[in-house]
């Protein structure tokens, strides 16, 4: 088998969200519905002293993320009916629609928020890896999208080259899942489970 | 308290269930500790129809939960790997026994050495019903959830609920007095008030630990706050549920204090129910819906 991961620079990210618009255009997804999400990490407060001072030590950081194809996800370890499964020969977690119930399961469990239950289609929705062009050679099509190069995609093997596995706020420790992202840092990024950090744009990635 | 009420069907079908569920250990308890005579026992299998109604009903709401339903036989794919196929396999092998007691007894056909064989088999599988009800919400990713306090709760509710749904059942059959006899009537009331100290309980611990998490998205003593009238309004009606049980008990009155308490019982689970709902925090991103 080949496991297949997602590389994340937050050195050359600059949170313009091509890569999100490019796979809603992609999959044609609906309104409220996005497989990749960026994500405004901001942290840091602005504070007047007693003399009329006005200091501040905000941040703000993107972090660009969609599914990423746990080596133990959640989601496939709850989900009733198997619909929710990993592929074996390229590690890639998907929906089977036919079996899937919409029961919401996968989504109150994943920690990186990936599924979500399309109620007009009838069944959990996520990002697949874009199966179908990783099997014809190409590369997702958010990492094509992305003008920074910021994004990459690969072999596990590869993508470890390039970071550290997901290991920053906001995201969980990996132990619970076993993320395939692999993350080079911005200089402002904190450590996962770094309570200080707030995702500053809630609506936009629900 | 809007993410609480996106889930209403599962909030409706963990309040129904285990309160009518609960009833058949309340049932139970009579028949092993009072001496009710044919007629009454007749009439308890007629009003046996409230709680089996109440079951089914909980089943129904939870389909309304679901996106596909028509899938929802694939459920039994996930049985001994995931939660929720556990606790719908546990819910099935329940309701086909209190079917199967139900009918039976209906016959009339059903000695009383069985009946009371059948009725304890019941009783255990709704309390192992309940729990696994509870169960189902324990994963590591959502640390608002992840406490034995959830299945302790869901069995406070199915023990409260129950005794309340019981005594309207024994009411309406007539049998104030035989409620009133020493074995069952202790019985009946320690059902009621342990339900209720342990449900009410174990929902305070929940929400007290959860008060002190934290996601990027969500600060716990936010959402504890905004659940905090719904929790209180849930605990008061599960009291006053058990009040009215322990009141239903003493004869006079079983079948309008048995209704109230079930009222009141249906209330309150329900309350704390939407407040559990409002309290998830993952231990990473998942927002709530």
């Amino acid at each position: 088998m080949t496991q297949y991961a997602f590389h994340f620079d937050g050195t050359r990210c600059t949170g313009c969200k091509t890569c999100e618009m490019a796979c809603k255009d992609y999959k044609d997804t609906d309104l409220g519905i996005a497989y990749r999400k960026v994500y405004e990490v901001t942290l840091g407060q602005t504070v007047k002293d007693a003399q009329g001072a006005i200091t501040t030590d905000c941040v703000s950081y993107p972090l660009s993320m969609s599914c990423n194809h746990c080596d133990d996800p959640a989601c496939a370890e709850v989900c009733p009916t198997g619909a929710m499964h990993k592929d074996d020969q390229t590690g890639l977690v998907s929906v089977d629609a036919a079996k899937c119930i919409g029961c919401g399961y996968c989504h109150m469990a994943c920690p990186y928020n990936a599924p979500k239950v399309d109620r007009d289609k009838g069944h959990s929705v996520k990002c697949d890896g874009c199966a179908e062009r990783v099997a014809a050679g190409e590369k997702p099509v958010c990492v094509e999208a992305c003008p920074a190069r910021a994004l990459d995609f690969g072999t596990v093997e590869d993508m470890k080259k390039k970071g550290e596995q997901a290991a920053i706020a906001p995201l969980p420790e990996p132990g619970y899942t076993h993320p395939n992202l692999y993350i080079k840092p911005s200089t402002d990024a904190k450590p996962a489970g770094d309570a200080s950090v707030k995702v500053a744009n809630p609506l936009e990635v629900m | 308290m809007e993410a609480a009420f996106a889930e209403m069907p599962l909030a409706l079908f963990s309040t129904l269930a285990p309160l009518g569920a609960g009833a058949f250990v309340a049932l139970a308890a009579a028949f092993l500790a009072a001496d009710l005579s044919d007629d009454q026992l007749k009439k308890i299998d007629k009003m046996t129809a409230i709680p089996v109604v109440l079951v089914l009903a909980g089943f129904v709401a939870a389909f309304f939960h679901l996106a596909s339903p028509l899938n929802a036989f694939g459920v039994f794919a996930g049985v001994g790997t995931s939660p929720l196929s556990n606790e719908v396999a546990v819910g099935c092998v329940f309701v086909v026994l209190m079917l199967a007691y139900w009918i039976w007894a209906l016959t009339g056909k059903m000695g009383r050495g069985a009946r009371k064989g059948m009725a304890v088999v019941v009783a255990v599988a709704a309390l192992v019903f309940a729990a696994f009800t509870g169960l189902a919400y324990l994963m590591d990713t959502i640390a608002s959830w992840n406490t034995p306090a959830v299945p302790l709760q869901m069995m406070g509710y199915c023990l409260a609920g129950g005794a309340a749904a019981g005594v309207l059942v024994l009411g309406l059959a007539g049998c104030g007095e035989a409620l009133g006899t020493s074995p069952l009537k202790v019985t009946l009331i320690v059902l009621a008030i342990a339900g209720a100290v342990i449900g009410i309980g174990a929902a305070a611990m929940q929400l007290s630990a959860a008060s002190g998490m934290a996601t990027p998205f969500y600060a716990g003593g936010d959402l504890v706050d905004g659940v905090m009238m719904t929790f209180v309004l849930g605990a008061v009606c599960l009291a006053a549920s058990a009040v009215c049980t322990v009141l239903a008990v003493r004869g006079k009155s079983a079948a309008a204090l048995g209704g109230a308490a079930t009222v009141l019982a249906f209330v309150g689970i329900l309350c704390l129910r939407l407040a559990f709902y409002g309290i998830q925090l993952s231990v990473g991103l998942a927002l709530l819906p």
